[in-house]
């Protein structure tokens, strides 16, 4: 839309911004912070906090910046004596009926009321009376726990509920007071995106269960992420806790939120991705093993690397390579389907090259698509063929199967897929979970989770987004795309070509140079 | 030779520091006895484990958590203490109490004492004076790592 800049100045400083929009985005574009509990910006301002007040030259009250659109010539202050003043007061009075137990509260680090009061607050309660008695454990939905004590009334959740899950499961309940926000006849919240409730919540009013205690937010590192859950891939950040020394098991990964990305996800992310993460973390192999005779030997990568070359460069060596199978995934990232791609396609020239993935689920029209693998469009794009995992297939005539991931033992029954995997002389399990696939194969690789490896990810739209490891590696385990240089390395094919890619940026600038898609 | 020389130097150097001690310690305690008031005062051996001085009032000893009424632990695991600790000793898990007046109740609380180096940050951060150093325990040490590890039974104590 072309229309005639708006030239204000906010606190001293000139911006120029588009017809209709309101101060407090103004003021963003000009830099500067105007605090704000009920406002978001998905949602049609509400005005109900009354902490964005700010001055506006000519007019005798203080003016919403949250609603209130700029016009032109307009001479605003955000930070007058009289401004902080009034949000001053409009804190002592949200502060009122809250019952102030941050330190049992989930959101005490993160919250915005602690924030402002601690920027234009600092006072001391005025109030004689004693706050309000409400119920602090209401389950609103399967994993929600709203808190009325804590409740400022922002509405944020009612709106995201009626603008954007239009499902309308909330309300704000009774006047004054006594005002507070409910279910309709206690029909839970029941939707898909429940979840950022919590995100929402500008105070520790609504929590889930799956946070709710069990850390505080400030031992989180917060990194950025792709969701790998679908692939839509939703931008996410993931919240890890790095662990204490002594005690095991303390490192994990503690939540995921959404993160901002208007083009994927916008600011939202589904409640099956949000709550996925657990099943990411359980059931890790983490131990290199070969099965030796029915011993389980512990090895090193070096040594079971160049055994696998022992066993492939032969074939290789007489071009006799059509009795090795591989079975890759669309959860790996771009660099390792591509080196996966060059060194058994290109390199070694194999026919037998399946894919293994999950099973597709449903798509709810919003967020959420029914391929539950966020790479497939990767695959798609570098010219590998997604063919199915046919069993008879694999099992003719092979000697060598690689399998890449757990997928599989989801995608056949145990007798049939023990029956012709026994046909095969060398099985080779490349995974980063624990599936049962173990028991019918002679080598165990454990590979890296996708949260703890570095590369990118391309989504269904085509859209590559790079993303970096949250953690470190789980035991013995080693992302892919290593796994498989070492392996190129040790079957010395175009050596020169692989001891260059060191890095999966590296990887990702060679892809751009091969194929136009990644450029 | 001139090593074992040396040696010998060593030992005489150490007697000689030794026998000044005594010789100081000695005069001081001698003017003492005749009610002779000097600044400095002869040094006094205490005999350790037998015997023990008294601690001061203000000392840090051994934690101790402390229990509400109804013998629950007074702490709601607000980690502040977690939060605080410079050597990262303390380690709390927090689960739901079924009173909503409570909410947070730890069902896990760690001090690792080899960790420990008794700043008492933690009993300044509590705000609920869930935790104290006033057991009076200073002789801790223990012959295995494992051992040192206080759990909430230990420290409910």
């Amino acid at each position: 839309m072309e229309s005639a800049g708006m030239k204000i100045v906010i606190d001293d400083r000139p911006v120029e911004v588009e017809e209709g929009t309101t101060i407090l985005q103004a003021a963003k574009q000009a830099g500067l912070h105007i605090p704000h509990l009920c406002f978001h910006p998905a949602f049609v301002p509400e005005g109900s906090c009354r902490i964005c007040l700010v001055e506006i030259e000519g007019l005798p009250k203080l003016e919403l910046a949250c609603a209130t659109a700029v016009r032109d010539g307009m001479k605003i202050s955000t930070q007058s004596p009289r401004v902080r003043e009034a949000r001053r007061g409009v804190l002592e009075f949200l502060m009122a009926d809250h019952p102030l137990d941050c330190p049992i509260c989930d959101k005490a680090g993160e919250c915005k009321l602690q924030d402002y009061y601690q920027e234009y607050g600092l006072f001391e309660g005025a109030f004689k009376e004693a706050k309000e008695k409400r119920d602090k454990i209401i389950k609103i939905a399967e994993k929600l726990i709203l808190d009325r004590e804590r409740c400022i009334l922002c509405t944020r959740c009612v709106r995201f509920l009626s603008e954007i899950t239009k499902t309308q499961e909330l309300g704000v309940f009774r006047r004054g007071i006594h005002s507070e926000i409910s279910t309709y006849e206690d029909a839970p919240v029941q939707n898909n995106y429940s979840g950022n409730l919590v995100d929402l919540c500008p105070v520790g009013a609504i929590t889930d269960t799956e946070f709710r205690f069990k850390t505080r937010t400030w031992f989180l590192a917060q990194s950025e992420s792709i969701c790998p859950l679908c692939s839509r891939g939703c931008n996410i950040y993931v919240d890890y806790h790095p662990g204490f020394t002594r005690i095991p098991g303390t490192a994990k990964i503690y939540r995921i939120r959404a993160r901002e990305n208007l083009e994927v996800n916008g600011r939202w992310i589904c409640d099956f991705g949000r709550y996925g993460f657990p099943s990411l973390e359980k059931d890790r192999g983490d131990k290199i093993l070969w099965k030796k005779e029915g011993r389980d030997t512990i090895m090193s990568w070096e040594k079971i690397l160049s055994l696998l070359a022992e066993k492939l460069r032969p074939r290789h060596r007489t071009k006799n390579t059509s009795n090795i199978a591989v079975v890759a995934n669309t959860w790996m990232t771009n660099e390792e389907l591509f080196l996966f791609k060059k060194i058994f396609k290109d390199d070694l020239g194999l026919k037998k090259i399946f894919f293994a993935d999950p099973r597709p689920g449903s798509g709810d029209g919003f967020l959420l698509q029914a391929e539950r693998t966020p790479n497939a469009r990767a695959a798609k794009e570098m010219g590998l063929e997604l063919n199915p995992v046919n069993l008879d297939d694999l099992s003719k005539n092979t000697d060598v199967l690689i399998i890449f991931g757990p997928f599989l033992a989801d995608l056949h029954d145990p007798s049939s897929l023990k029956n012709d995997l026994d046909k095969i002389r060398t099985k080779v399990l490349v995974s980063s979970h624990r599936s049962g696939l173990e028991s019918y194969v002679d080598f165990i690789l454990p590979a890296s989770g996708i949260l703890e490896k570095t590369g990118s990810l391309t989504n269904r739209d085509g859209l590559v987004q790079k993303f970096s490891a949250v953690c470190p590696p789980c035991g013995d385990s080693r992302p892919e795309w290593s796994v498989l240089i070492e392996l190129a390395k040790e079957l010395r094919i175009n050596a020169g070509y692989y001891s260059r890619l060191t890095q999966p940026e590296v990887i990702l600038k060679e892809m751009g140079k091969e194929i136009a898609f990644f450029r | 030779m001139i090593r074992s020389l040396g040696y010998f130097w060593e030992l005489i150097k150490g007697s000689l520091i030794t026998a000044r001690h005594f010789v100081v310690n000695m005069w001081f305690h001698t003017l003492k006895l005749f009610g002779i008031k000097t600044k400095r005062r002869g040094a006094v051996t205490i005999q350790y484990p037998e015997q023990k001085k008294a601690l001061a009032s203000r000392h840090r000893s051994l934690q101790r958590l402390l229990k509400r009424q109804d013998l629950k632990p007074r702490c709601v695991s607000c980690m502040l203490c977690v939060t605080v600790c410079p050597s990262e000793c303390i380690y709390v898990e927090a689960a739901e109490d079924p009173d909503p007046d409570i909410q947070k109740y730890p069902s896990t609380f760690i001090i690792d004492l080899s960790r420990c180096c008794f700043c008492g940050f933690c009993v300044e951060a509590c705000p609920e004076d869930a935790i104290r150093m006033d057991t009076g325990k200073i002789d801790l040490a223990q012959s295995t790592r494992q051992d040192l590890i206080y759990d909430l039974d230990k420290l409910l104590k």
